[in-house]
Order: structure tokens, then sequence, then C-alpha cells
């Protein structure tokens, strides 16, 4: 494999604000790789330093060359909040930048691959925000692109639109294209991505798999009971427990444990409206990573359990 | 021939996103013919000896058609460009084969084209409502350039004003600051005798002076100015802006 995207010691600083401080990372050419953090971690300032688009301190290659000196018909972007000329039609749009690059797709077909087929007249400013979006995703394909930045592409896309535009990355990754994507969306991340890197306060604070990611990072698989209860009611269940929002989140709680936990709440006379057994995913490692994690739990009791089956 | 291709997608792009915009279209043809109407027929020149419009009417076709010249790429090319950072655009097209000075000769392109047809009815309107007669000679064609190549100057400075300000609005208000004083102090509506001496060289800084000189030249009076040095600093002032205005439309944030 070869890279495709090479960032070293990447810094970029807007007055006393630190963007990016020192990131390095390294995307295989076919791969694709999903960006994760915060509002303000630095996600679009990483994809600008990598399409070229910031000036940063540090090196930035793309396909071995810097962002300003790569064949640009090899370079697809999709920039966040991206918002083009309102009133050209998704077909005049999708033409338009076809017609700035040497050879493009046909834009009829590109809008065909995105879902907008039927909807090609209509004025851009007229289709509701999820084609919108799925217009400006085909303006970003139209040259066929090696390396694809999508910069939360599928944000005000529903969610049969966002599943449709996921089995196109899927097919354009199957046929060796290489996917930066940044997103707020653990779902489409996890599924999407080979893998994953966060970012909190322009720091990586993590690269990996999504199930290395998670399986370091993300703790355990636990089961939520919806209840009044508090801790005191489940003393000595055998679980970390804690409480928070009406719920009990006992931790550690494999699949096979959820029956010992039932037993265990109707022994104590626990009343409860619902369980809900949680695995661990990429969510979670998002939380912990970032110092987000169960901020509305901190000002309630953590009891754990003490004897109890384990 | 991939040149072409790129400035002539981005000039259909750019010529569309215009018409389409009925009021823009509209007021930009109105405009100039809302000047026409206040000052050459509700105002109207009589020649007294003095003060503002007291020349013949023929004096102020360079005036006229300044109006459109100079506001028009001025407000549109800085408003685009407001636009396009607005709404990202020229991030995306950095990441693309498009060149600034082909985004920017595209832009201009369209201008001339738009600001050439409100010139033909500007000029048939003056003639039509000020009594204004026009010098018919083999020269007259040289309008054309002398229109383009002053499109061309104030797409420069319009490009340079989106680089300078931030918003549509204050694309406007930096527009409006540069054209009403060049409006009134090149030659066009105001004579030099009526300024103080001390500056009448200034109005030699103008590009709108050259324009104003050449076409009055052409169109009114044949010693109003030399056409061929008019149309030379003209062209030379076209190229330097619109270098510059190139260079200064974003490329990075």
């Amino acid at each position: 494999m070869t890279e495709a995207l090479v960032a070293e010691n990447v810094r970029k600083e807007y007055g006393d604000v630190v963007a990016l401080d020192g990131v390095s990372l390294t995307v295989e050419s076919g791969e694709v790789f999903g960006l994760i953090g915060p509002n303000g971690a630095g996600k679009t300032t990483l994809t600008r330093a990598l399409t070229g688009t910031t000036r940063v301190d540090g090196e930035v290659r793309v396909l071995g060359d810097a962002p300003d000196a790569v064949d640009f018909q090899r370079v697809g972007l999709l920039p966040q909040s991206f918002s083009p000329a309102a009133r050209l039609t998704a077909r005049e749009l999708v033409s338009y930048y076809a017609g700035l690059y040497d050879e493009a797709r046909d834009p009829d077909a590109v809008l065909e691959d995105v879902g907008m087929a039927d909807d090609a007249a209509v004025h851009y400013e007229n289709l509701s925000g999820g084609q919108q979006r799925r217009t400006c995703v085909a303006t970003a394909l139209v040259n066929d692109p090696d390396v694809l930045f999508l910069d939360e592409p599928t944000t005000g896309i529903d969610p049969a639109g966002r599943r449709a535009l996921w089995r196109l990355l899927d097919d354009l990754a199957a046929g060796g294209t290489t996917i930066f994507l940044t997103s707020h969306s653990m779902t489409e991340v996890e599924r999407l991505a080979d893998r994953v890197g966060l970012l909190s306060d322009g720091e990586l604070v993590a690269v990996g798999t999504p199930a290395s990611l998670v399986a370091e990072h993300g703790g355990t698989s636990r089961l939520v009971v919806r209840t009044d209860a508090g801790t005191d009611a489940v003393a000595g269940a055998g679980f970390p427990v804690e409480a928070a929002d009406g719920e009990l989140v006992f931790h550690d709680v494999d699949a096979d444990d959820i029956g010992t936990v039932v037993a265990r709440l109707d022994e104590d006379g626990v009343g409860y409206e619902s369980l809900v057994w949680r695995q661990p995913g990429l969510e979670e490692v998002y939380l912990r990573l970032t110092g987000e994690q169960f901020e509305g739990a901190e000002a309630t009791a953590v009891a754990a359990g003490t004897g109890g089956a384990r | 021939m991939s040149r072409a291709r790129r400035v002539a997608s981005e000039f259909r792009a750019a010529w569309y996103a215009f018409v389409r915009r009925r009021t823009a279209v509209f007021f930009t043809f109105f405009f100039p013919v809302i000047i026409i109407l206040i000052f050459g027929a509700l105002v109207r020149t009589q020649p007294t000896g003095g003060g503002i419009f007291a020349e013949p009417p023929g004096y102020y076709i360079p005036g006229y058609l300044a109006v459109v010249v100079l506001f028009t790429p001025l407000s549109r090319v800085g408003s685009t460009i407001a636009r396009h950072r607005e709404g990202n655009r020229f991030e995306k097209l950095a990441t693309t084969p498009l060149r600034r000075w082909e985004w920017l000769l595209a832009q201009t392109l369209v201008n001339v084209v738009v600001i050439g047809l409100a010139s033909l009815l500007l000029l048939g309107l003056t003639v039509l409502v000020t009594d204004a007669v026009v010098r018919v000679t083999p020269a007259l064609l040289l309008l054309g350039p002398f229109v383009a190549l002053g499109v061309a100057v104030f797409c420069g400075v319009g490009a340079i004003l989106g680089y300078v300000t931030e918003s549509q609005d204050g694309v406007i208000a930096a527009s409006n600051t540069v054209a009403l004083p060049l409006l009134f102090l090149s030659e066009t509506f105001v004579t030099p005798d009526l300024l103080p001496s001390w500056f009448r060289p200034l109005m030699a800084l103008s590009p709108l002076t050259y324009f104003s000189r050449g076409v009055r030249a052409l169109t009114y009076d044949p010693t109003a100015g030399d056409v061929g040095l008019s149309l030379a600093v003209v062209a030379v002032l076209a190229a330097a802006f619109f270098v510059v205005g190139a260079y200064a439309i974003p490329r990075t944030d």
C-alpha cells in the first residue's frame, strides 16, 4: 500500500487559539479514514490543511505532493457548509464542476449515483436540505477522484438517503478511492471507516480501527434500567451501578449476566419501565476520550455493589 | 483547450447565476436609466455659462456610460466574491484545476456582456431623451474596447474590494465609497473648471478620467482627448488591476 495522505507535526494557530497542535497521521491508499471530535476540535482545519486551503506549519503530502502541487484531477472535496450558486439546477451545478476538469464523468450518471436523477432539473435553492447535500456530494465525485475529502457529507440527509450515500461510499472505497471523512455521526464513521482518528482540542488523541478503539477505550457492555429507584435499592447487585436521569446503569454486564441482574431487581422489589442492554461503541470512545462522558451523572451518587453474582 | 473549457464553464455558471436573479438584472439596467431620466430629462442640460450640467447634452455621454462601467463591476464582482467566501466556494475551487485568474476572467467576460448591453441601452436612451448627438465615425467602433477595458479595470478593483471586505454589506459600502467620488471627479459630469485648481492634477489618478476623455473624443468632441493614449492607459490599468484582482481572490482562509 502507498501513502495517499500524510500529515507530520501539523500545527495551526488562529491568534491565541491553537486549532491543530502537532497532528501527525497517515492514510493509506484505498483506505477510508474517519475523523471525529467535538465542535472546534480542529477537524475542518485538518481537512483544510490536507487540501491546501489553509496554511499550516509542519508537512502535508497528498498523493506524494504538497497539497497545492497535487494533480487536482485526482482530488475531490466537499467542504463543510458548502453552499453553491442557488439558482443553478442540480444538473447545471454538477456540469459546471465537470467543466473545470479535463476529464469528468457524465453529470447525469453522478446525479443518479447520489439519488438525484429525478430532481436534476430543479434549482438548488428549491431542493430540500438533504437533496442539496446530495447534490454537493455529486460535485465532489464528478471528476472521479482518487482521494475524496468529505467534511460532514450527510448533514441534513434523511436516514434512507444517508444509507444510500453510505452504499455509494462503500462502492467507491471498494474501487480503491481513498476517503477522508469527518463526521459527528458515530454510526456513520463506525459503518464506513477502516480507521478512525479522534481529535480533541487540536490533538489527535487516538487512532485505530473502530473495533480496536472500542476495545481499548469503549469500556464494557452495560444494562440500562429505566426506573425511579436509586442506587441504594440495588446495593450488592455485583456490578458497578450509577444513577442518572431516571436510569440505573449497570456496567460490565455481559449478555449472559442480564438474567442475573433482572433476578436481582425482582428480589429487591425494584420496579422498572424498560431494560436496554448496550454494547460499547465509538460513541463511548468519543465520550471517554473527549472528557464529555456522563456529564449529566456527575451530580448523582455512583455506587458499586459488593458481593453477589460476580 | 482545457483552459478555455474551464473559463467557459465558469462563464456559463456565472451567467446563469446572474440572469436568474431577476432583481439584480432589473436594477443593473434600471439604475443607469433612472440616472439619465433624472439628470438628462428632469434636471435637463441648460447651457447658461456656469454651474453643473451647463454643457451640451453630448458632453455627458461618457458620464452616463461610466455609471454602468464603474458601479456594476465593482458591486457585482465584490459581492460575488463575498458570496463565494460565505458559501466556502473558493475552498472547493482551490482543489480544482481552475486558476484564480481564470475565474476572474470568466466573471469579467460576464460583466462585459451585461454592461455592453446596458451601454447600448444607455446610448440609445441618451440620444432619445436628452437630444444628445453622437458623432458617427468609424472610430466609434472603439467604444466597444473602451467599455470592455473599463469593465476589466473595475472588475479588478471589485475583486480587491471583495478581498478587503468580509461580507456583502461590506462590499456594498466599500463600492459606494470608491465609486461615488470617482464618478463625479473623473471629468464625467463635473467639468474640471468647476474644481479647485489644486485638485485638477489629482483627476489624472482616476482610471475613469481616461475612459471619459476617450469616450468623449469618440462620441462628442474630437478635441476632448487623445483617443489612442486614453485607450492605451485604460488598457494598461485594466491589465494591472486584473492581475492584482486575480491575486487578491481568496484561495486559502
